[in-house]
């Protein structure tokens, strides 16, 4: 392990920490499911990027897809797991305590 | 926000949370996106239709038509309800591209509306069958109609203010 993974604070994910992994978890999260082309509308994203980073989302057991026909063509829809749920929350929780650093007085 | 697989400084966290923040502001956006106009016609309809249907059929004797005759009106305006009730919510899906979710609204107006609008709509049937007076119905019809405009306004109130 490096020295900087010791440094990380609980919860901290590397996976979902590059900026447009934690952005599509962030709009999953709170839209609970989002069809892949609102989510690379919303995000500014080409559709090879978000496929590329759902993929990691994916192969990390982060996010699951949902395929749905409509008009004739297929759709995709993206929705958070359990664990990239509370993957997300403990990433968001890392970086709060990144911000706002515990005292260690209090401690 | 690129930390080079070191522990991110403060200042790039800072900026990790609001840019997280901002995507999670604008979906909400969209998951209180209103209901469209002719399924908020007719849930209003159908919420002020109900205590005087379910009168009529919880009514000790006939009252306006026969207990059957209120039966079959409820259970079929019941149906179309749901019929309708799918369609909107296919079509409310395929516009927003997000999942429907119930839970937009804070929970201080939602829980007193889920417990509060059903007695209110159930108990005033039994209210009119031990009083016979159609006023408790009526006042229900009406109290569920306006709790359905209310919350339709406050959707679109909630939608524009974090579009």
């Amino acid at each position: 392990m490096s020295p900087e993974a010791h440094d990380m604070p609980a919860g901290f994910d590397a996976t979902i920490h590059a900026p447009n992994r934690l952005r599509i978890c962030a709009l999953l999260d709170t839209a609970g499911e989002a069809e892949f082309g609102l989510v690379q509308k919303q995000l500014r994203l080409s559709a090879s990027v978000l496929s590329k980073h759902a993929t990691v989302l994916m192969d990390a057991g982060y996010v699951e897809q949902r395929k749905a026909v409509r008009d004739t063509r297929q759709r995709v829809w993206l929705r958070l797991t359990r664990a990239g749920r509370d993957a997300y929350q403990g990433h968001l929780a890392a970086l709060r305590a990144i911000v706002e650093p515990a005292d260690p007085a209090a401690s | 926000m690129e930390t080079n697989g070191g522990r991110p400084t403060p200042e790039q966290a800072q900026s990790a949370l609001a840019e997280a923040e901002q995507i999670q502001a604008s979906a909400a956006a969209l998951s209180a996106t209103p209901w469209p106009n002719w399924f908020f016609a007719a849930l209003t309809l159908y919420i002020a239709a109900l205590p005087i249907a379910y009168g009529g059929v919880m009514a000790d004797e006939d009252w306006l038509l026969p207990g059957p005759s209120w039966t079959g009106i409820m259970m079929a305006i019941t149906a179309l309800h749901l019929g309708l009730f799918a369609l909107a919510a296919k079509t409310w899906r395929e516009k927003t591209g997000v999942a429907l979710r119930l839970d937009v609204l804070p929970k201080r107006a939602t829980v007193p509306l889920a417990i509060g609008l059903p007695s209110i709509l159930v108990g005033s049937a039994f209210v009119f069958r031990f009083t016979g007076s159609p006023v408790w119905l009526f006042a229900a019809s009406l109290i569920g109609a306006a709790a359905s405009v209310g919350f339709h306004l406050a959707f679109v109130r909630l939608h524009r203010a974090s579009a």
